[in-house]
């Protein structure tokens, strides 16, 4: 799947990944703009797309109870969704984090908002595809959002064979590489669905999150 | 079929097409595991065997793509097991058309360092046990779709090592040339072939007609003697998930202008059958393939960048403890981040290839090598030239780099040939070397070149290639021995003419004790260029010699148009004075408004008058506790506090060189130890405690990420830590941050302990038996105070 990098980057979004709501100074303004320039420079996204039976789901997919179920009823299909940034990214981040600490912060949090923006897009292209099929689907879900858990992970990335597809690999302990990609799961229905979301309660978050003490969720932006 | 035919280049050889293809359409789901099939249907996978076979197939893949340990774990099976398994199910299938049958060895499925947790000596180990399970019932070994060159020199070293089987590699690259990790086509082709690849070729990701140009770049770019082969896809795959978008006609018609390549072998991958075989064996299996003509160049490289050694190319010299006590200080502290920055700098400075000298007495040369090799490949994309007089320090350097670097040095001493050449040759590196022997350097030009001769004989039959051969005449200081500056000059220019071998310089040991040496250093580059020294090793940050580079290639006619020299200098101001404390901004003000320049400038002034210590506790301190305070009372957010930090970072820079300079790290307020747990790689918050604790004047002792326990255990230990910091993002990984806390506990270690991360709660902190919970980075530096007093 061709995914293009928007021009520009969420710095808001940015920002409040470093917990910071304010609107940049002039200085802060200046060096968003350079690590905005390397990290689109660095940045080559791709996406993958694969569509499912509910019943091909392997047992280990664990999608037969909790928050996932919920968000899965009605669906009698779903599809499995990854996008990725590329290596490059991973390289720009190491080569700050030992050089410029605070470009390395900056240009992560700006690199998390540019994988959610390309995994926004592949999601409009899935909604697309199944559109002209006279399919609906949910909206993304990804492991170890609300209770579905990370050991999830594996299971998804071999059934999207995100390896050979989109250079990602999971490791022993579920965690993606390169760094800055993002799976997820949609579900597909011939009705229309919502899909429920998780909701603050079986976050890990729910005690310490910043969005939860300024009285909103993460939905809210 | 006779394995030597594969490579003699009479016809070309067909080999077969998708596996996972046809156990699909035989009904195998998304998470089977398609090589479990060995045990549970080895009528199938003889069959499918068959079929190629029958389509003309004079190769078999096993089924052995995913028979490594890794991605078998969990299925209560062993590799051994499956790979003779497989081996024997395709060995049954074979025999009766006399055809070849090869173990087949795919990605392991977790990323290697530096990207993921795996270890390049993993890796090998992996592949190795795939390797002596197969023994001699496999006649060739491959290793394919991969996309990573470090896995690709794992595999390889693994084969080599372990058996005697040919073996052919090929990689997926994408439609822009490279592949999933950024590697060309190019270093592909030169690091396998120099590893000894008897194969290279392109298999998988994309269809005959997108792969065309990308197997024409690789027949130009793989050596004389190495066979090339493709095993394209059919076509790409369809937006719908429902398969490729070529049938075999259309395969057959895509691959009908890769006869004019010369290539040794051709054969299908993902959504190719039997039919697409049998068209192919059709066309090609009565085809001689024309001969290939690749160029000889002289390469290095890593695999997202290719340095070709055709025109003055500048090696940097300053990862070299030699003489500089910061840089020593550094390598005892186990401090790679100083030399990222040695590097970093290089590279911004114009260096196309860094040179790597980590020796110092009283260190263990080869784990330091092991250690900056990995540091220096995960952040800069140049070559390396790994600098070593130990063959020991060589071998293991060479063995962990990724690309293909040179070597620095060999001489005309029968004895360091001997030692280090077949090294150079095992792992495909270039070499340099020095015109001295055992009775030292020849004062006379002519015996210089004699020895050039030597060493570029051996060379040659050590089986490296001229073109991968430098040499380098020595550079003899001017101040001690000046009549001889002008035999070195003449060596070069005989060694360059006659000998056509590149040549390479120390460049600035020609000023060693004289004044003003960027003017002795320019017109000795200068001249050397002229008599035709491509190869110089100086410093790049010297504005003088670099212009002396960019002057040298405008007056050769090399930058044509001076393209390059207009974009470099046009602009540029007048050298100027080294830059002051700006607006008289001090130290403290710079630290709070984080302004890096500036602070790293006010300290160096501070500290022409005070002791470092005194600037620390009396200036740097205090500055960084008024912007901890206001980020807790949350007047100032993380971006301001990182600014401030990077500030206080670059004055305790200057505070370290001076430290360095009176002979120590200095007095530390205390050790402490961090590092990102077991399973995890995510280090920017534990980067960012490591920064803000080094602005304390904590000696901080960073593991890095993904450690197990016992080396956090065991360095707590050894250098006595008295605070253990340990990071984790991930709900996955607090198992092994509760682990590492137990262990330190059992090994009865009197450390506190701290812990931080996005998902930790203080509960779970104490539920762990930590001691501290660091909400963020400034807790982390109050921690550390409560800890070892103020």
């Amino acid at each position: 799947m061709r995914l293009e990098a928007p021009a520009r980057l969420d710095w808001a979004e940015a920002l409040r990944y470093m917990g910071s709501f304010e609107e940049p100074d002039e200085s802060l303004t200046a060096r968003l703009e350079t690590c905005q320039a390397k990290v689109l420079a660095a940045a080559r996204p791709v996406g993958w797309w694969a569509r499912f039976e509910r019943g091909q789901a392997p047992a280990g997919l664990l999608l037969d109870t909790g928050d996932i179920a919920r968000h899965l009823e009605g669906c009698g299909g779903f599809v499995l969704l990854g996008v990725s940034l590329g290596a490059g990214v991973d390289t720009l981040l190491r080569r700050l984090s030992a050089t410029d600490l605070f470009e390395a912060a900056l240009c992560d949090a700006l690199a998390s908002t540019l994988a959610e923006a390309v995994a926004a897009q592949a999601e409009s292209a899935v909604r697309l595809a199944l559109d002209k099929e006279g399919l609906y689907c949910t909206g993304r879900y990804s492991p170890g959002y609300g209770d579905w858990p990370l050991a999830a992970q594996p299971v998804l990335c071999r059934m999207l064979d995100a390896q050979r597809r989109l250079g990602v690999c999971c490791s022993a302990s579920c965690l993606l590489a390169p760094r800055k990609s993002v799976t997820a799961l949609m579900g597909v229905s011939d009705h229309p669905v919502q899909g429920k979301l998780a909701g603050c309660g079986h976050c890990v978050l729910n005690k310490t999150c910043t969005y939860r003490k300024r009285g909103k969720t993460c939905a809210d932006y | 079929m006779r394995i030597t035919e594969l490579f003699e280049g009479r016809r070309t050889v067909i080999l077969d097409g998708g596996m996972g293809t046809m156990l699909q359409k035989a009904g195998l789901g998304p998470e089977e595991r398609p090589e479990l099939l060995a045990l549970t249907r080895p009528a199938l996978l003889e069959d499918i065997h068959r079929q190629y076979l029958e389509a003309g197939s004079r190769v078999l893949y096993a089924n052995t793509f995913g028979a490594s340990r890794k991605k078998l774990a969990g299925t209560g099976h062993g590799v051994e097991e499956i790979v003779t398994a497989s081996l024997e199910i395709a060995r049954r299938a074979a025999q009766p058309y006399g055809a070849l049958v090869a173990l087949d060895m795919g990605p392991l499925g977790e990323m290697l360092e530096p990207a993921g947790p795996l270890s390049f000596e993993e890796a090998y180990d992996c592949f190795a046990q795939m390797v002596e399970a197969a023994g001699d019932k496999a006649d060739l070994a491959v290793i394919e779709t991969m996309t990573d060159l470090y896995e690709v020199k794992a595999a390889l070293l693994a084969v080599k090592e372990n058996s005697s089987l040919p073996v052919l590699v090929s990689m997926s690259f994408e439609e822009n040339g490279r592949t999933f990790t950024g590697c060309t086509v190019q270093s592909f082709a030169a690091v396998a072939s120099g590893l000894g690849a008897d194969g290279v070729g392109i298999n998988c990701s994309l269809g005959p007609a997108e792969i065309f140009p990308l197997a024409k770049q690789l027949c130009e770019a793989a050596p004389q003697g190495v066979a090339v082969f493709v095993k394209p896809n059919a076509g790409l795959p369809r937006a719908d998930g429902s398969g490729y978008d070529i049938d075999a006609q259309g395969f057959l018609q895509a691959m009908l202008p890769y006869r004019e390549l010369g290539l040794a072998m051709v054969g299908g991958c993902c959504g190719t059958t039997p039919d697409f075989i049998r068209l192919l064996s059709r066309e090609f299996g009565e085809l001689t393939p024309p001969p290939r003509h690749p160029k000889a160049r002289s390469i290095l490289c890593t695999p997202v960048r290719v340095v070709e050694v055709n025109d003055v190319t500048v090696v940097g010299e300053r990862i070299n403890p030699t003489g500089k006590k910061r840089f020593q200080q550094a390598l005892r502290d186990g401090d790679m981040d100083y030399l990222i920055t040695q590097a970093v700098e290089q590279a911004e400075a114009g260096a196309k290839v860094l040179d790597v000298n980590v020796g110092i007495p009283g260190v263990d040369e080869t784990s330091l090598m092991v250690r900056a090799v990995k540091a220096l490949q995960s952040v800069v994309d140049l070559p390396l030239q790994l600098d070593s007089s130990n063959p020991q320090v060589l071998e293991a350097g060479l063995r962990v780099y990724n690309g293909k670097p040179i070597v620095n040095s060999v001489n005309g001493e029968q004895e360091k040939l001997e030692a280090i050449l077949p090294l150079c040759k095992k792992y495909g590196a270039a070499v340099v070397g020095l015109t001295l022997d055992e009775k030292g350097i020849p004062p006379k030009a002519e015996d210089r070149v004699a020895i050039a001769r030597r060493i570029l004989d051996a060379c040659l039959a050590a089986g490296i290639p001229k073109e991968d051969v430098y040499i380098d005449c020595l550079t003899l200081t001017a101040s001690a021995q000046q009549k001889e500056v002008m035999e070195t000059l003449k060596a070069v220019g005989v060694c360059s003419r006659e000998l056509g071998v590149h040549t390479a310089l120390g460049v600035s040991n020609i000023s060693f004790g004289l004044p003003c040496r960027p003017y002795l250093n320019t017109a000795f580059l200068t001249m050397a260029m002229a008599q035709g020294l491509d190869f110089p090793i100086l410093n790049p940050n010297s504005a003088e010699m670099m212009a002396a580079v960019a002057a040298f290639r405008v007056l050769t006619a090399r930058d044509e148009k001076s393209e390059e020299y207009i974009r470099r200098y046009a602009s540029a101001p007048a050298p100027a004075p080294a830059a002051q404390a700006a607006g008289g901004v001090d130290l403290a003000g710079a630290v709070y408004r984080g302004l890096k320049a500036e602070a790293g400038a006010a300290a160096a002034e501070l500290l022409k008058t005070q002791d470092p210590m005194e600037v620390v506790n009396g200036v740097l301190i205090p500055a960084l506790d008024k912007v901890g305070d206001a980020f807790e009372k949350g007047t100032l957010f993380l971006p301001q506090l990182l600014q401030s930090a990077a500030a206080a970072q670059k004055a305790f820079d200057e505070v370290k060189k001076v430290l360095a300079g009176q002979g120590g790290g200095g007095p530390v307020r205390g050790t402490i130890l961090v590092a990102t747990v077991k399973g995890d790689i995510h280090d920017i918050g534990k980067n960012i405690v490591k920064v803000i604790l080094e602005n304390y004047g904590y000696r901080v002792l960073d593991l890095g990420r993904d450690v197990p326990p016992e080396r956090i255990v065991e360095t707590a230990r050894q250098e006595g830590a008295g605070l253990v910091g340990l990071s984790a993002l991930m709900t996955t990984t607090l198992p092994s941050m509760a682990e590492t806390i137990r262990q330190l506990r059992a090994a009865g270690l009197g450390c506190k302990v701290m812990v931080g991360g996005a998902v930790l709660t203080p509960e779970y902190a104490a539920s762990i038996g930590a001691d501290y919970y660091a909400k963020d980075a400034k807790r982390s530096a109050d921690i550390a105070k409560e800890v070892f007093g103020s």
